[in-house]
C-alpha cells in the first residue's frame, strides 16, 4: 500500500496554521536582527575583535567588509563564457551482486555575445577496480568510497572536469565558472574519517583542484564561485549573537553552559542569515564578504580560505562561495556578482549554466533502474552468476 | 531518365554531402522520422528524400516536420517578452539551439535496385543511422517519371491530411519536370484512376495540383 494521503491532509492543515502563527513572531525577530546588524556595524573593529576573542558553540562568520554593506552589480561584460559542471551518482548497492559506483557529471558551456554558443556534454564514468572504490593508506588500511564519502568523490570530480574543460579553451573572454552546492567538505571534518581518508580526498583531492584553478587564474580573467540556492546556514546570524552577548568576553561553555532559551543572544536564534538579507538587500545587490571559520577551512584549506556573500535576486537570496585568491581580488568578485545575476536573469532566477549542467548530469529513479539492469544482464552474458538479495527482488517482484 | 544517368547528372552537379539534410531516428517499413542536423532546417512538405537501404537506396515523401525540446521531459517556454526578435531570443540563450530538434517524417514511397525504381515498400526498412538527402531535381524527375508511387501516397493512413501531402508532393515533383502542367495533368488521370470510387475527395484533391 503506497502513501494514504487522505489519512494525512487534517495533519498539513495544522502545518499551515502553525507556520502563519509563527510567522507573525518570526518577522519581528529578522526587524530585531536587522537592527542589531546596523548597530554592530557602526564599531565592525570591535566585532571583529569579538569575533577572534570568542569561544562559541555555534559557527560565526568572519566579516571582510562593513557588515550592513549593500553592494549593486557592476554592468556584466557583453562577452563572457559561462562554464558550469555538476554531477550526480549511483551509489554502491550492497543488494545488488556486483560491487561498483557511477558518477556522472554533467557540463555546460555558455558563450555571449558577438557569436553566441553552447557546448552541453555528461561524462558518465564507472568506479569497479578495487584502487577505485577503496582509499587505501600507507599502510594498507582500506576505507570504502560510499554514501556521503561519494558525495565528496563526486565533488573532486566536479572539479576536476571543469579543469579540463577551462584547459581546453582558446576563447580569450572572461569565464565565469559555477559549481553547485558548498566549497566547505566541512563533512569531512564533521564525521569520523581517518586521517588518510580526509588527507587523500582533501589535500590530494579538492584543494589540489582549486590550486589548479588558482594557476589557470593566472592565464586568464577567471572567476570561480560555488552557488548555494536557499542556503540554511546561520553564519552571519551567528555573528549577531556576538554582538548581542552581554559578556565581556564570548565565551559559551563558561558563562551560558545548560542555558538555552533564556539567552541573551537567543533573540535573533532560529533565523537564517536567507532572512536577514531577503530584508537588508535590493534586488541585485550582494552583501558584504564574510570569511567561514569552519574547522576544516582553518586546518586544512591555506590559501583556499573560502569567502562567501549573499546575493539578493527577485525570488530568493543566494550564498555565493568563493576561494581567498578570488575573494583578494575587486575585479574577480564584480565579475562573479555581475555574471551571476545576468545568469539567472537568463535562468529561472536560477543561473542558467547550473541548470544545463545539472539536466546533463540528473540520474533518474528509471536510469538507475536501468543502469542496474544493464549491468545484470551484462554479468549474465559473461556467464557470470548474478546474486542479488531477497530484499532487492522482493521489492522488485511487488507480489501479492 | 533510368537512375543511373540521374546519377551521373546529379554527381555533375554537387557532392552528395551537401544535400544531406538528416539521419533516420526511427525507422518502419512503410514511414521513417529523421532529425535534422540544423534546427528547423527541414525539408518542406511534400519533398522527395531518400536515406541508403539495401539492395537500393529507400525514396520517400516528407509529410510532417516538427520542432521540439529533445528531451520529452522539458517543455519549451516562451522567452522572448522584452526582446525584440527570434534570432536575439536564441542569442540571449545559447543553449536552445542544443535542446530542440527539428524531427521530420516521411513516407517511404520506393526504391532503388539496379537502374531503375520499384514503387512499392521496400523488404527491408532503412537502419538507424542512417542519413537522409534531399533529392536532387534531377533525381526527382527520374523518379517522378513513373507515378505508381502515388498508391501508397493516397493509401496512407497518418495523422496530418494525407491530401496535402499528395498535393504537395505533386506541385514540388512538378517544378522538375519540363513541363509541370502537362505532368500534373498526367498526375490528376492517375489520381482519377486510383480514386475512382471518391469523386468528392478526387475533386479536392484536384484543386490543390493549380
Amino acid at each position: 500500500m503506497s502513501l494514504d494521503l487522505s489519512k494525512i491532509i487534517g495533519q498539513i492543515v495544522d502545518l499551515a496554521a502553525n507556520i502563519k502563527q509563527k510567522e507573525t513572531q518570526r518577522h519581528s525577530r529578522i526587524e530585531f536582527a536587522l537592527r542589531t546588524l546596523e548597530s554592530a556595524a557602526a564599531d565592525v573593529n570591535a566585532l571583529q575583535q569579538r569575533v577572534e576573542s570568542s569561544k562559541t558553540t555555534w559557527l560565526v562568520a568572519g566579516p571582510k567588509e562593513n557588515i550592513n554593506l549593500r553592494q549593486s552589480a557592476k554592468d556584466c561584460y557583453p562577452d563572457y563564457l559561462a562554464v558550469a559542471s555538476d554531477g550526480s551518482h549511483i551509489d554502491v548497492d550492497r543488494h545488488q551482486s556486483a560491487h561498483c559506483f557511477l558518477i556522472n557529471i554533467g557540463m555546460a558551456q555558455l558563450q555571449y555575445g558577438l557569436s553566441p554558443d553552447a557546448e552541453l556534454f555528461s561524462f558518465p564514468q564507472l568506479y569497479f577496480k578495487d584502487d577505485d572504490v577503496v582509499i587505501t593508506s600507507v599502510d594498507g588500511r582500506k576505507f570504502p568510497i560510499e554514501g556521503q564519502l561519494l558525495g565528496i568523490k563526486r565533488s573532486i570530480e566536479e572539479c576536476r572536469m571543469l579543469i579540463e574543460r577551462l584547459e581546453k579553451l582558446e576563447s580569450p573572454l572572461p569565464v565565469i565558472t559555477l559549481l553547485d552546492g558548498s566549497l566547505i567538505l566541512w563533512s569531512l571534518t564533521e564525521q569520523v574519517y581517518p586521517d588518510f581518508v580526509v588527507h587523500e580526498l582533501l589535500v590530494g583531492g579538492f584543494l589540489k583542484h582549486l590550486d589548479e584553478l588558482r594557476r589557470l587564474g593566472r592565464k586568464r580573467l577567471l572567476g570561480l564561485a560555488s552557488y548555494i540556492s536557499f542556503p540554511r546556514s546561520t553564519d552571519v546570524v551567528n555573528l549577531l549573537r556576538l554582538a548581542l552577548c552581554p559578556h565581556k568576553e564570548v565565551d559559551c561553555d563558561r558563562y551560558c553552559s545548560g542555558k538555552f532559551s533564556n539567552r541573551e543572544c537567543e533573540k535573533v536564534g532560529g533565523l537564517l542569515d536567507r532572512e536577514l538579507f531577503s530584508q537588508l538587500l535590493a534586488p541585485g545587490e550582494r552583501s558584504a564578504l564574510f570569511s567561514s571559520r569552519s574547522s576544516v577551512i582553518k586546518k586544512y584549506y591555506g590559501a583556499n580560505e573560502i569567502n562567501f556573500f549573499y546575493i539578493r535576486l527577485d525570488r530568493e537570496v543566494a550564498r555565493v562561495e568563493i576561494p581567498l585568491w578570488i575573494a583578494e581580488n575587486e575585479t574577480l568578485i564584480e565579475l562573479i556578482h555581475s555574471a551571476i545575476l545576468d545568469q539567472c536573469r537568463r535562468g529561472l532566477d536560477y543561473p542558467i549554466a547550473l541548470s544545463e549542467a545539472h539536466e546533463q548530469a540528473v540520474v533518474n529513479v528509471a536510469d538507475r533502474q536501468q543502469f542496474w539492469n544493464l549491468v545484470e544482464q551484462v554479468l549474465g552474458e559473461g556467464g557470470i552468476s548474478v546474486n542479488i538479495s531477497a530484499k532487492s527482488e522482493s521489492k522488485r517482484a511487488r507480489w501479492i | 531518365m533510368d537512375i543511373k544517368e540521374a546519377k551521373d547528372q546529379k554527381s555533375k552537379v554537387k557532392g552528395s554531402i551537401d544535400n544531406r539534410i538528416g539521419e533516420v531516428i526511427k525507422a518502419g517499413s512503410a514511414e521513417l522520422t529523421a532529425q535534422c542536423y540544423k534546427l528547423d532546417e527541414a525539408p518542406p512538405l511534400g519533398c522527395l528524400v531518400k536515406t541508403q537501404g539495401k539492395p537500393g537506396d529507400i525514396y520517400g515523401v516528407v509529410y510532417d516536420v516538427e520542432t521540439q525540446s529533445l528531451e520529452p521531459g522539458r517543455r519549451v517556454v516562451a522567452r522572448g517578452e522584452k526582446l525584440e526578435s527570434k534570432e536575439e531570443v536564441f542569442a540571449t540563450n545559447p543553449q536552445l539551439s542544443r535542446l530542440l530538434a527539428t524531427d521530420f517524417k516521411v513516407l517511404v514511397v520506393g526504391q532503388a535496385e539496379g537502374k531503375s525504381w520499384h514503387y512499392y515498400l521496400p523488404p527491408r526498412s532503412a537502419s538507424i543511422h542512417s542519413f537522409v538527402y534531399a533529392c536532387r531535381p534531377e533525381e526527382v524527375r527520374g523518379f517522378t517519371q513513373s507515378l505508381d508511387f502515388l498508391s501508397l501516397l493516397v493509401n496512407a493512413r497518418i495523422l496530418v491530411p494525407v491530401d496535402e501531402v499528395v498535393g504537395s508532393c505533386l506541385r514540388y515533383a512538378s517544378l522538375t519536370h519540363t513541363d509541370p502542367h502537362e505532368f500534373l495533368i498526367k498526375a490528376g488521370k492517375e489520381l482519377a484512376r486510383l480514386l475512382s470510387n471518391d469523386i468528392n475527395r478526387l475533386n479536392s484533391l484536384l484543386k490543390r495540383l493549380r
